[in-house]
């Protein structure tokens, strides 16, 4: 093909124009609606769910200062972090799984980059208009007019912006307390720190930086064609169909003009938020948000030729082949996934809400009693991680005689709290002798079947 | 060429490219280490140690800033070197 390579068309381009600011133009269509949707139930949810509440308190709440995150009924503690690598590793194996079957789906209608993205385009558009009306009110000079649109964009950015910093920082503490401490003016200087961190990156990202991030800074954009087969969707433009292109009447028979489908209007560089043209072949910085689908679609109606002139397919259905979903890749990624799925969800169905930890006292070996009685002193740590308060019963093991004191038969620890006992383990002195492995276990009053222990050692006199 | 009219997307320079993927890896470099530590250890007893008390917060923000410089340092060095490297000769490749 005389197509340039990717690795000289930038370079090409450059010399011609050196900083071109892309103007997407605005289409309607399928894939449009498809990712209207997707916008608007994505950054719903993030703006809708640090506000949903679960009995009394945040639902999604990763409580940074109290070392403690609530999803739902469930409470994680930071031994818990294995849960938040393996969820890492699942949303890993899914975006591998995903590419390798649709393409660039994540990149065209999941990215937060994305869909930002597009939200500020609609505040754009609703502020400076249309693509051309945008393209001549950054020509013009500066008049009460473009101040006003050019004002009134950056507001809407701004106070955006700001919304968005204040739910990320919501995330993390409680988001209505943080209502009302910022409308009283008394919020915390990294609190304010993050929240203007985060939504400044909102709006750089967002407002400015845009396609560029994909470009450039995106290490996702430059491997993932190590996904890609020629089974995987991809957006295409049929040359054979397309070419060769031109202008002509929409009466005109192409047939005899010697004409292919396309009739070169470059609707689809138009709408293309990262400037390319789709008719180039695939290119890395194609993002697949299909508005060249629409675009093209819509010429073809209005020429009444058939549509998919521009469309969604793989090569080797464009080889005319047919092509095959079900292929060992796809099955690997899926086995994988099903794997660490099960997994995670067992391992957090079963999982003891308990934890215990316990410290000898490193300041003294042992402690001779009056009595003939040989005492170690422990801290006992018990770790409620349900919701709700719980009975437990303390026991240790592993010496003769070994008795506990300093802690009732029966203690309460709170929901979500750590209980921290001085205990001391008492024996007979002629049942001590050296170091001796002992075990204490917790055990919930209410069902022996929730128990935990921990190993530690019992000290005595060596003579 | 007609073409060129629509396509010139618009370029960064390669410094502004370098500076801007060093700060953005590094930063999500700093964000994985930040969450991996702070998992394992608390900066509250972590600071204590050495006397300092300055708040889990503060100590999570020194933290994640300690580790944005370190990946930033590192990832400019090793930007600035592959960039600056004597090339290869054309001809005895």
């Amino acid at each position: 093909m005389s197509q340039p390579t990717q690795t000289d068309r930038p370079r090409a381009a450059a010399l011609y124009e050196s900083a071109k600011k892309i103007y997407p133009r605005e289409i309607d269509g399928r894939f449009a609606k498809l990712s209207k949707l997707a916008t608007y139930s994505l950054l719903g949810l993030f703006y809708i769910v640090p506000w949903l509440m679960w009995d009394d308190r945040q639902a999604f709440l990763f409580d940074l200062p109290a070392r403690k995150f609530y999803l739902l009924g469930l409470t994680l503690w930071p031994q818990d972090f294995i849960y938040l690598a393996w969820l890492l590793m699942m949303a890993a194996f899914a975006l591998f799984f995903f590419t390798a079957l649709g393409g660039r789906l994540w990149c065209g209608f999941a990215c937060p980059q994305t869909v930002w993205t597009e939200a500020f385009i609609w505040m754009e558009q609703w502020t400076e208009g249309t693509r051309s009306q945008r393209m001549k009110l950054d020509k013009a000079p500066w008049t009460w007019n473009k101040l006003r649109r050019k004002g009134s964009k950056q507001l809407l950015w701004i106070a955006f912006s700001l919304w968005t910093g204040f739910t990320f920082v919501g995330y993390f503490m409680p988001i209505r307390q943080l209502g009302v401490d910022i409308l009283a003016l008394n919020v915390g200087g990294w609190t304010l720190f993050w929240g203007l961190f985060y939504g400044f990156a909102t709006y750089g990202n967002a407002g400015y930086m845009r396609e560029q991030v994909c470009k450039y800074m995106c290490p996702y954009a430059r491997f993932q064609s190590a996904m890609f087969d020629h089974d995987t969707l991809i957006i295409s433009y049929d040359e054979q169909r397309g070419e060769p292109r031109g202008g002509r009447k929409r009466s005109a028979d192409r047939k005899a003009e010697g004409l292919g489908d396309c009739i070169d209007c470059h609707l689809c560089v138009q709408v293309c938020p990262t400037g390319i043209d789709i008719r180039d072949g695939l290119q890395y910085d194609c993002i697949a948000c299909a508005a060249c689908i629409d675009a093209c679609d819509s010429v073809m109606d209005k020429m009444d030729y058939p549509r998919g002139l521009v469309r969604y397919t793989t090569e080797r259905s464009m080889q005319g082949e047919k092509t095959r979903v079900l292929r060992p890749r796809m099955f690997v990624y899926a086995t994988l996934l099903t794997v660490l799925m099960t997994a995670l969800i067992t391992s957090m169905a079963t999982r003891t809400p308990i934890m215990l930890d316990v410290i000898r006292d490193r300041n003294a070996l042992y402690r001779e009693l009056p009595g003939g009685l040989i005492e170690n002193i422990y801290t006992v740590k018990v770790i409620n991680q349900s919701n709700d308060a719980r009975d437990f019963h303390l026991s240790v093991d592993g010496v003769p005689g070994l008795t506990l004191d300093g802690v009732a038969d029966k203690f309460t620890v709170k929901g979500g709290a750590v209980l921290s006992l001085p205990v001391r383990a008492r024996t007979d002195r002629k049942n001590a002798y050296g170091i001796m492995n002992i075990t204490f276990s917790v055990t919930a009053a209410d069902d022996t079947g929730v128990s935990v222990t921990e190993d530690s050692r019992f000290l005595g006199p060596t003579t | 060429m007609i073409q060129e009219k629509y396509r010139g997307a618009r370029q960064w320079s390669r410094n502004k490219q370098a500076v801007a993927t060093v700060i953005w890896i590094s930063f999500l470099a700093a964000s994985v280490a930040t969450m991996v530590f702070f998992a394992l250890f608390d900066p509250v007893e972590l600071l204590a140690t050495v006397d300092i008390d300055v708040g889990r917060q503060s100590g999570y923000a020194i933290g994640f800033f300690f580790f944005w410089i370190i990946s930033a340092g590192c990832s400019a060095i090793t930007a600035w070197l592959v960039r600056t490297a004597p090339k290869r000769d054309q001809l005895n490749q």
